[in-house]
């Protein structure tokens, strides 16, 4: 176990910059999750920690020791890849315990760390198979067990459940996590599915463009939003964000077509400046239209079971998403008013930042 | 217009599918293919043996009187299998002897160095395209124009003897002397054909997933670890094809050797492959039946490390 200190990181290809200094602490324990959409640089990033990728700037500390020119193999470091990257041709057992094998340990120090992490991941029945034998949940485990045998300072994964079926990801996902809380190791996560990084971190940074957008707890992010890109990436289906103009304190106007919404605050938001409503699909409340911020005209309705997706819209707004718990019954082309709970909105300024109203 | 053109193909098919069965039909593929190997291919094979089994100079089978194994037995007949001059029919052992020599030579330093090309060609080295077009050049270059190139350089007035000569030496005869003979021999050989094995290796590296070697990487695998656990044993199915392959065209080896030194000095380089086509065509005496009997041996012995290949591929595609 180990922390991590990453101080202006950059990477660049050619004239191609990938990641434009990066700065992140890791604490010792600590469960992080790089989240972001393709060609963020959340995968460079990790590959920078691991020793795969130079950096093109910036420093590289782990337990206070600058790594930055230190190679992979002498970081201390495992990775689960995405691909799973097993040895095709040495079986599960082989496969675990080729790098103990590399550092020298005896055999019967390998034997029992090889067998003590496939009993833990429920590996040992499969021991003696090639990796060609098993499910792609079972090698997901092996690259698992090859990272645990090692004892490594820190634990990177890089979309280790991306290849793996929608109920399998969601089996694994919490196997993850019981793993974390059993061996308690630093961990590093790269995803590009939310859920994954809402479920699992500890903390969560969010990357877009080579730059962090924000870091905190997955509520922190979800709750409070550092801008307007983390409040459209974090939560599914998106935020609603409605250009809107700040009325008068406390005021926020939306369009000709809704009514001004009185808030508890509008933060340093100066009267007249345009602005940013954003309000998540959750936080509107269906209700008749005489007490409605707006009247929609549903597109559309998806039935989930356990909840209901409407989508409507209003001329001179951006299609809504209102999400209902439960089995609701609307049609197509009805009418709906909507309200907008107050005290779960977000403003945006012009740049795009939140304004802290709460 | 395209759709008129495939009625057209269609239309005899459909009608043939109907007639004889959907299971039948791909016999009706390789039925124009199975002709042509019948005629060029198993026919030939067919008359050789009979040849093999027929003696005296005539050329026509039919006015060729039947020996039975006689032919056989006259190869086989040796005092010892080690001592070709021993042997009744001594230049066909000494063919055998010289052609398991220049094999187990040419085949051990073809696959070493066609090994060490691929592996030097897979990294990420400063002209790799030139250097990948320059080893597959030869390989293009009909053997008897290799053989032609080298032997103007080798011979005793060649340009490897004056570059000698012209620092102060004496010549060498590189192509007279028992020694050196073979070992250009295999030398030019190797020269000409490595390309084909390099690329081969290459293909079987340029397969292995770069993800393995981080992972090897990350599990801090020492760079002759790497090689030895993961590289080879990743590479053996390519390997195994490669030293089969090998082994096939050196036990064939003929127009290089052929050209370069026609056999000698003396029979010192005299292959298989060369004694057949003496005895069968240039002697004085042409012995088709000894020289055919010659051919179904070596050929027995080609179809077992063909069997061998095609076993290994098979294998390698499960």
């Amino acid at each position: 176990m180990a922390d991590l200190k990453l101080t202006d990181i950059k990477k660049a290809y050619g004239n191609v910059t990938i990641l434009h200094g990066v700065d992140l602490a890791i604490t010792d324990g600590e469960f992080v999750v790089f989240v972001g959409p393709s060609g963020c640089g959340k995968s460079t990033l990790l590959r920078i920690i691991a020793g795969l990728e130079q950096v093109s700037g910036g420093d590289i500390r782990i337990d206070g020791q600058s790594v930055t020119n230190v190679p992979a193999s002498d970081r201390g470091l495992a990775m689960v890849f995405q691909s799973y990257a097993l040895y095709p041709h040495m079986s599960v057992y082989k496969n675990m315990a080729f790098a103990l094998e590399n550092m020298g340990l005896g055999r019967s120090e390998v034997d029992k760390r090889v067998r003590r992490a496939a009993d833990m991941l429920q590996l040992t029945a499969y021991l003696d198979r090639k990796p060609r034998a098993l499910s792609g949940g079972q090698r997901q485990r092996v690259a698992i067990g090859r990272a645990i045998v090692r004892d490594p300072k820190i634990f990177l994964f890089d979309e280790p459940l991306s290849n793996l079926d929608a109920e399998l990801r969601v089996a694994t996902r919490k196997e993850l996590a019981a793993l974390h809380a059993e061996i308690g190791g630093t961990m590093i996560y790269v995803t590009h599915d939310q859920v994954e990084a809402m479920t699992l971190a500890d903390r969560i940074v969010v990357l877009r463009a080579g730059v962090i957008e924000q870091v905190g707890t997955p509520l922190e992010v979800y709750n409070h939003p550092a801008n307007l890109f983390v409040a459209g990436f974090i939560g599914s289906p998106r935020m609603n964000l409605f250009p809107a103009r700040v009325a008068d304190a406390g005021g926020v106007a939306v369009g000709s077509e809704m009514r001004p919404i009185i808030l508890p605050s509008t933060g340093h938001a100066v009267v007249g400046t345009d602005i940013t409503l954003g309000a998540r699909p959750e936080h509107i409340d269906v209700v008749g239209e005489d007490q409605a911020d707006i009247v929609i005209t549903l597109d559309l309705v998806e039935q989930l079971g356990g909840e209901t997706y409407l989508y409507g819209s209003t001329p001179g707004l951006p299609q809504l998403t209102v999400r209902q718990h439960g089995q609701a019954a609307y049609d197509r082309n009805q009418r709906l008013g909507l309200r907008l709970k107050r005290d779960a909105l977000h403003l945006f300024d012009a740049d795009g930042s939140a304004i802290r109203i709460r | 217009m395209l759709r008129g053109a495939t009625r057209i193909i269609d239309w005899p098919m459909e009608g043939l599918q109907r007639l004889i069965g959907e299971r039948r039909m791909p016999y009706v593929f390789l039925l124009p293919n199975l002709a042509f190997f019948g005629v060029f291919v198993f026919v030939p094979i067919s008359i050789n043996f009979l040849y093999s089994v027929t003696g005296g100079p005539a050329l026509f089978p039919a006015e060729r009187p039947f020996v039975g194994a006689g032919q056989y037995a006259y190869l086989f007949d040796c005092g010892s299998f080690v001592d070709p001059s021993s042997c009744r029919e001594d230049h066909f052992w000494r063919g055998v002897s010289n052609t398991l020599r220049f094999t187990a030579f040419q085949v051990v330093a073809m696959v070493l160095l066609s090994l060490l090309t691929a592996i030097v060609l897979n990294m990420k080295i400063r002209g790799r395209g030139f250097f990948r077009a320059v080893y597959f050049f030869p390989v293009l270059l009909s053997p008897v124009v290799v053989a032609l190139i080298w032997k103007w350089i080798l011979q005793r007035d060649g340009l490897l003897n004056a570059g000698i000569t012209g620092l102060g030496g004496d010549k060498i005869l590189f192509l007279s002397e028992p020694g050196w003979a073979m070992f250009w021999i295999i030398f030019v050989s190797v020269w000409a054909h490595m390309g084909f094995y390099t690329l081969i290796l290459l293909a079987g590296l340029q397969a292995i997933p770069a993800d393995i070697y981080e992972a090897a990487e990350m599990d801090a695998t020492p760079r002759w670890r790497v090689f030895w656990r993961l590289t080879l044993p990743l590479l053996w199915p390519n390997l195994i094809v490669v030293i089969v392959l090998a082994l096939i065209r050196a036990v064939q080896t003929f127009d290089e050797v052929f050209v370069l030194t026609g056999g000698g000095p003396g029979t010192s380089t005299l292959m298989v492959v060369q004694y057949i086509y003496e005895t069968a065509f240039s002697n004085q005496v042409q012995n088709f039946g000894l020289a055919a009997a010659a051919s179904v041996v070596l050929g027995i012995v080609l179809f077992a490390l063909t069997l061998a290949q095609l076993a290994f591929s098979q294998r390698k595609s499960s």
